[in-house]
């Protein structure tokens, strides 16, 4: 499914009054969720050779007679994000006319490469540290990134 | 890999290769014999036959001299550790050659053999390359024989933020390789252009691998055209182009052009690790050519228009706004609009 697909989708879904969609096939798994945003799990760097700390085990879902009334309706989400180790400028496909490194809903294997940040001519290319799904690209191609902006939301695999 | 050249071992020993062409050499002019070369070499005489004659097919000169022995009469302007190393003074930067006759590129060769635990210092060159790549997906014309493209590889104690400072340091010694083998003066455009008479000679493409607070590796990439004919020149390039032989008139040894430049390089490492970017900075400005004038730099839509007065520690470019106002631009291309004042 690509970004188009989801984005009918998505079109689709807010014209009704589903708050939540679910649909789960061999190679994907797609989840919308509408309202309240959901909550990320900082990804923080771990200290040499530590590995990666563990997104919070989701919580079990409050029914929805036990939610406090002004509670919102967060679920967690088991998303980390990538973020950007330099300055620069966010590229998200080698070159202008190539198709773009990752896609949303993408499961990419450890190593590979997820976008280019460029900073004075010096190219870097993010990889993923380990193997997860991008749930969300957090900047668009070829605009500025701050050092530690976001760049993907992930799920950890 | 059926266009590799040449490498040098591993460790800093010399090839066999290597050490016959170090003894030619002790003795300018003169002759040195099968025996000497075996028993020096400890190989048979078949085996230093063997490898003159692997010498001459690489363009080596060598002389039988009846009963004698051989005389080396003239080598080769190839870019092979052989030649590289012979007279390369240097503490990390090319202690390791790696050279091919023609490769896709250097770089995906140098970034390619980092990932697999190359050292520091180590240096992938090639005669030609199919794929020369410039910045996203850009092509970097690459002609056999004329020109010098070579990748080195670092792993700086830095971290990633600092990285970019190395994309001066890097053009700063491509300058002063130019000064050394050439009458030219040459001129830097932010960040990393370098231009001879306002065209271009040089490209420089570096590639980092890092992590969240840790450089793994930084590949420079350095394409420099240094003996290339008006023809060799493809019709579409976005800025013009030259190189050091159009612009100076006379071939320049791409052999003395790489120690050159490998030395500049090791030598500006070395006091960047110690000193930091403090100096790498003061000497790209004295290289600068847009110091002190009205620049536009054009960032996609965007255009800034200012008075250029710097580069601060991440590199970015300081722009004195007509309203007073210094902004920092990080990302763009800079067209000189006039002189100040």
């Amino acid at each position: 499914m690509d970004v188009k697909d989801i984005r009918s989708l998505i079109k689709m879904i807010t014209e009704t009054d589903i708050s939540e969609f679910e649909m789960e096939s061999a190679e994907e798994k797609i989840r919308i969720k509408r309202g309240s945003q959901p909550e990320i799990i900082h990804y923080q760097a771990p200290p040499p050779m530590a590995g990666f700390p563990h997104a919070a085990p989701p919580q079990p879902s409050a029914a929805p007679a036990e939610r406090a009334p002004e509670a919102p309706a967060v679920a967690p989400e088991k998303g980390k994000a990538i973020t950007s180790p330099i300055v620069g400028t966010f590229y998200r496909s080698p070159a202008p006319d190539a198709p773009p490194y990752v896609e949303v809903g993408q499961v990419v294997e450890k190593g590979q490469v997820l976008c280019i940040v460029e900073a004075m001519k010096l190219m870097n290319e993010i990889e993923a540290e380990f193997r997860c799904k991008i749930l969300r690209i957090c900047k668009e191609n070829a605009h500025p990134v701050e050092y530690g902006d976001e760049l993907f939301i992930v799920e950890s695999l | 890999m059926k266009d590799l050249f040449s490498q040098s071992p591993d460790g800093g020993t010399q090839t066999l290769d290597q050490q016959i062409l170090a003894l030619f050499r002790a003795k300018p002019g003169g002759v040195v014999s099968g025996e000497e070369l075996s028993g020096v070499l400890q190989v048979s005489r078949t085996a230093v036959w063997k490898h003159i004659k692997g010498l001459k097919a690489l363009g080596y000169r060598i002389e039988a001299v009846p009963s004698q022995g051989y005389r080396l009469v003239a080598a080769p302007d190839l870019l092979i550790p052989e030649e590289i190393a012979a007279a390369l003074v240097t503490r990390r930067i090319g202690r390791r050659v790696i050279s091919f006759r023609e490769t896709d590129s250097t770089n995906e060769v140098a970034f390619r053999l980092a990932e697999e635990g190359a050292e520091e210092g180590t240096v992938v060159v090639a005669e030609a390359q199919r794929r020369g790549k410039g910045r996203l997906g850009r092509r970097w014309e690459s002609p056999t024989g004329v020109n010098l493209y070579c990748s080195v590889i670092l792993r700086p104690p830095l971290l990633p933020v600092k990285a970019p400072q190395l994309t001066f340091l890097s053009a700063v010694a491509v300058a002063r390789a130019i000064t050394a083998t050439t009458p030219l003066h040459p001129f830097i455009k932010w960040p990393n252009d370098l231009l001879i008479n306002g065209r271009k000679v040089a490209g420089l493409l570096n590639e980092m691998s890092s992590e969240t607070e840790k450089v793994n590796f930084i590949i420079l990439g350095i394409g420099v055209n240094i003996n290339m004919r008006r023809d060799q020149f493809p019709a579409d390039l976005r800025h013009p182009a030259t190189s050091l032989f159009l612009e100076g008139g006379e071939e320049v040894s791409r052999l003395a052009f790489a120690r050159a430049l490998l030395e500049a390089l090791d030598a500006l490492y070395d006091a960047y690790l110690v000193d930091g970017y403090g100096p790498v900075r003061k000497e790209w400005l004295a290289l600068s050519n847009v110091l002190g004038k009205r620049v536009r730099v054009t960032f996609q839509e965007s255009e800034t228009v200012g008075v250029a007065e710097g580069i601060d520690e991440d590199g970015a470019l300081l722009l004195q706004l007509a309203d007073g106002r210094v902004e920092r631009v990080l990302a763009g291309d800079v067209t000189i609009l006039q002189a100040k004042g």
